[in-house]
């Protein structure tokens, strides 16, 4: 699972050329540094809905896209609320820059497609983001987290995210 | 007079389902019957249930996320049901059908009628 996961890590660092400062893998994280990088992997994929908003004409993508707004801002409320009851911060750690730098590349790239082509991509994002922030909290995150509350928010939230994984699968199989 | 009542208290999407319901007078002979589901886990619990036209059936969200109850045909749909709150339907003549859930559209379940 260690090994998996310092894998994972590695790899992400080695594709944008990060050098981490401190935490070199995403197991090494603390539950607060967890919940930031969650926090902000919510909220890259609320932007990349918002373009697909301001973008798509069409109807599937554009439902997918209002479901990842709704569901991903029901999860950073909910995530908010258990700060605030923990008392506790999130706190800003190489991966969640990684994710930040990463997301900031792919919009400005999709932001230039338009139609079709904005679609496929689109989708194929969504598949593919999902699929690599599942395996980083089912196999980095959830195995370390410390606090049973957090780690519980933690497995709902993997149940929807694989909702979304399978979700995005449909629609990049019906825009192909 | 009765009716009348009964469908101010349903919201707009029910009414017509109400209408379809009241308008048969056909329900078993114990009577209306209430059925429960519960959405936990972006799954209808029980995935299927069995009913008959006059029955209400009330879904109750357990997720953190938002859903809904809409017949695959789209003749009836409860609306968003949000984290921990519930929306009721009664049940009508062509009612016995697949449903799922807007927002998730790989969640289904199904209605049998009795
Ligand atoms: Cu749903």
């Amino acid at each position: 699972m260690k090994l998996r996961s310092s894998h994972l890590a590695m790899a992400i660092a080695i594709m944008f050329s990060v050098v981490p400062a401190k935490a070199e893998s995403a197991a090494d994280l603390n539950d607060l540094q967890i919940a930031h990088v969650a926090y902000v992997a919510d909220n890259i994929d609320i932007r990349y809905a918002h373009l697909a908003l301001a973008i798509s004409q069409n109807p599937e993508v554009r439902a997918f896209a209002q479901t990842m707004i709704r569901d991903h801002t029901a999860v950073n409320e909910q995530a908010l609320a258990l700060l605030a009851k923990l008392k506790a911060e999130p706190q800003g750690n190489f991966l969640s820059t990684t994710l930040q730098q990463n997301a900031e590349k792919l919009i400005d790239e999709m932001s230039s497609l338009r139609g079709q082509a904005f679609d496929k991509r689109y989708a194929e994002n969504e598949l593919a983001y999902h699929k690599a922030v599942n395996d980083l909290v089912e196999n980095s995150f959830i195995p370390n987290i410390d606090n049973a509350e957090v780690k519980a928010l933690f497995e709902a939230g993997l149940q929807i995210f694989k909702a979304h994984e399978a979700h995005a699968q449909m629609m990049v199989g019906k825009l192909k | 007079m009765t009716i009348r009542t009964r469908r101010a208290v349903l919201s707009n999407s029910m009414a017509v389902l109400t209408a379809m319901a009241f308008g048969t007078g056909r329900s078993s002979a114990a009577g209306p019957v209430e059925h429960a589901v519960s959405i936990t886990g972006f799954k209808f619990v029980p995935e299927t249930i069995t009913i008959a036209p006059g029955d209400r059936i009330t879904w109750t969200n357990n997720d953190i996320v938002p859903h809904t109850a809409t017949a695959m045909d789209k003749r009836w749909d409860t609306g968003t049901i949000a984290k921990g709150k519930s929306k009721s339907l009664i049940v009508g003549e062509d009612h016995l059908t697949e449903y799922f859930c807007r927002f998730h559209p790989k969640m289904k379940a199904r209605l049998i009628l009795r």
